[in-house]
């Protein structure tokens, strides 16, 4: 055993980091999704702009207050667009959900191209903040300390938002609408309010999720999409609209992206999906889509 | 009375219609008296996607090549219509044929993508007219069977095959570990690494293939390395994936003990500032560096510089050497179809004059030297410094 965690101790251990970042950035999308039953496909973009706005506000070696200044930057910025992409879909409230994935599609191309247009095609990388940028030891070899600090954070924010979904009014407003819209509605509460609420906040953490991710993987072209599939496979393997199931679906996708492609190296490219699809086939509904409940 | 009106309107329309005629014939007699002959050219490289930026090295060196040549290739007066190639071959290989069929070009130069380059062989082969890639690496694209495609670039084996006969060869090195991205170009550099560097007695430690364009955390295979025994490792990627790649080896403790390795697009151009000092100390090898030690390349530096404020890579020059052996050919050819033209590109013999240093056509391809580069700071940012010149190496599929 403890040659096997020589070996594969740092994967396993990076594996929670990735899936403690991945955690931040789908939490949001399982939300909105249980929320709205809107596939928002415009969070990778949030998260891209996250990352954008980390490498313009908090330059390649970013001090403290740049860094935190970029967090709270991109928080804002991230609220202020879920508020605005919930009020456009409202719009199209009475359309097919088809019809409303599609606007945010159409949306996060849009702002795909217009972050090329201002930021250029040029890849950018952050290094993380003061403090932060060595490696450590850890299982006899050197691991970088800014992705173990991405786990106490990932860990920090799984707590807050469990709380905030199980112990709060709001929480338990926000887990009755994912349980049965209709009845809500029927009880007297104006979903509205609830559903701006949601979108803003799983934005918000799109974006920091981008800020908190521009170290490990930077800021460039195209990263929009990579984000947005590891998401949806993340809530997809979970179970929409469960806090607890993004947690499990992003510490799993973490765990396979990083110890399944260190244990199958021949087999790198296909362990993703591969598990992706053992989950449709074995419990379509993701590991936590049952307790749910009845979605229309 | 209507009569007299009707006819005075159709007088200022003929005077019109006159005049506009009038003023064409100017052009074109003028146009002629100006200097005769004229080639119209296309010039298709990604103007968008995350090959832009090569592109952007690429328009400028075919545009600063024609500007030090009063917009011309020899005799010939110089058209230029760009095109923008994108990222893949459902945007490439349609904006080749719109040159071809709509613009009526002559001759195509450009393409950075292999993919893309593949697609337009059979439109240029169906219209016989010159293709002269400024990038694209893949050893299928040249070598006899479309005597249309010529190239002014490199082969992805051609570059590997000499930085594993440097390997085989190093004194204190152990057994290397090999990773490159899996698809054509990284298997072609695999193949042609192993070809020279097991043929001169290296010892293999192992080899992992990323999944292409779907990594972003590379801990799994460095971990791989480590586990290994690897006393050196080859590697190949370019664009975000070297940015990605060299950051995390150095993050990951790997850089201070297993020396890295790899072809010159590692630390090629914009990669290498994205890169900061993480790059530095990687060696990798390739047909060029801005630090070349020659005439040719130092006025072709400053010239660049005096222009474009930055400084030029492999990409700017594989396009100003592709206007300049067109020049040549043009000297000679006698027409401007593509069978003439490529008759006189096998004619034109040793480019002697190119900043990477002296080069030939053999299989259409550059027979070229390769040289030894180190990434190092100096006060102007991150230079690729020469540290030998591994000799010439014929272009390898």
């Amino acid at each position: 055993m403890p040659a096997w965690l020589d070996t594969h101790g740092i994967s396993l251990l990076n594996g929670l980091a990735i899936g403690s970042l991945l955690f931040i950035l789908a939490v949001g999308l399982s939300l909105i999704f249980g929320m709205m039953d809107v596939l928002n496909l415009a969070h990778g973009v949030l998260f891209l702009t996250g990352a954008y706005v980390a490498w313009w506000i908090a330059g390649e070696a970013p001090s403290w207050p740049g860094f935190l200044g970029a967090l709270a930057i991109a928080g804002a910025i991230g609220a202020l667009a879920g508020t605005g992409l919930a009020l456009v879909i409202e719009r199209l409230a009475r359309r097919s959900h088809l019809d409303q994935a599609l606007l945010t599609l159409g949306l996060a191309l849009i702002a795909g191209d217009a972050l090329s247009a201002v930021f250029g095609n040029d890849v950018h990388t952050i290094n993380p903040p003061a403090g932060l940028d060595g490696s450590v030891l850890v299982f006899g070899k050197a691991y970088p300390v800014y992705r173990l600090a991405l786990i106490g954070l990932g860990a920090g924010l799984a707590a807050v938002v469990h709380l905030v979904v199980e112990r709060t009014p709001l929480g338990a407003l926000v887990r009755a609408t994912v349980a049965d819209r209709h009845m809500v509605l029927s009880a007297g509460v104006d979903d509205r309010k609830v559903k701006l609420v949601v979108f803003a906040v799983g934005s918000l953490l799109a974006t920091t999720a981008g800020v908190l991710g521009a170290p490990v993987y930077g800021a460039r072209p195209g990263l929009d999409g990579t984000v947005l599939i590891l998401a949806l496979v993340v809530v997809v393997i979970g179970g929409l609209g469960s806090v607890r199931g993004a947690l499990v679906g992003a510490l799993v996708i973490g765990e396979i992206e990083s110890l399944g492609r260190a244990l199958l190296s021949n087999l790198a490219s296909f362990v993703l999906f591969g598990a992706l699809a053992v989950v449709l086939v074995v419990r379509p509904r993701g590991l936590f889509g049952a307790a749910t409940g009845a979605r229309s | 009375m209507s009569n007299a009106r009707i006819t005075r309107r159709r007088l200022l329309s003929a005077m019109g219609v006159a005049g506009a005629l009038a003023a064409m014939a100017g052009c074109r007699s003028h146009g002629d008296q100006a200097g005769g002959k004229r080639i119209k050219v296309g010039l298709v490289v990604p103007q968008s996607g995350v090959y832009a930026t090569v592109g952007t090295d690429m328009q400028h060196g075919w545009e600063l090549w024609l500007e030090r040549h009063g917009g011309r290739l020899g005799k010939f007066e110089v058209t230029t219509v760009i095109a923008d190639e994108g990222e893949t071959p459902q945007t490439g290989v349609p904006a080749v044929q719109k040159l071809v069929q709509n613009d009526q070009v002559d001759v195509i130069v450009g393409i950075a993508a292999s993919p893309v380059a593949l697609g337009a062989q059979s439109i240029v082969a169906e219209a016989k007219k010159l293709l002269i890639v400024g990038n694209a690496g893949a050893g299928a694209l040249t070598g006899g069977k479309n005597p249309y495609v010529w190239r002014t670039s490199f082969t992805n084996a051609q570059i590997a095959a000499a930085m594993g006969k440097h390997l085989a060869g190093h004194p204190d090195a152990g057994p290397v570990y090999v990773i490159a991205p899996d698809y054509k170009a990284g298997e072609e550099v695999i193949r042609g690494f192993k070809a020279t560097f097991e043929a001169g007695g290296g010892k293999m430690a192992g080899e992992a293939k990323p999944a292409f364009a779907k990594t972003q955390d590379y801990q799994p295979f460095l971990t791989g390395i480590q586990a290994s025994g690897a006393r050196a490792t080859f590697c190949f990627f370019a664009g975000a994936e070297a940015v990605a790649f060299v950051k995390q080896y150095a993050q990951f403790g790997l850089a201070t003990q297993i020396p890295l390795y790899g072809t010159g697009f590692l630390t090629e151009a914009s990669v290498m500032t994205a890169q900061g000092d993480a790059a530095i100390g990687i060696q990798t090898d390739l047909h060029y560096s801005t630090e070349l030690d020659t005439p040719a390349n130092k006025e072709f530096v400053a010239a660049w510089r005096a222009k474009f404020n930055a400084a030029p890579s492999v990409y700017s020059v594989q396009t100003w050497d592709a206007a300049n052996v067109l020049g040549r050919a043009l000297a000679t050819a006698t027409a401007l179809d593509g069978d003439s033209l490529a008759k006189a590109m096998g004619a034109i013999g040793t480019i002697d004059d190119s900043p990477r240093g002296p080069w030939s056509f053999e299989n259409q391809s550059p027979k070229q030297k390769f040289y030894l580069r180190k990434v190092e700071k100096r006060d102007t940012g991150y230079v690729n410094a020469v540290l030998a010149d591994l000799g010439e190496f014929s272009p390898l599929p």
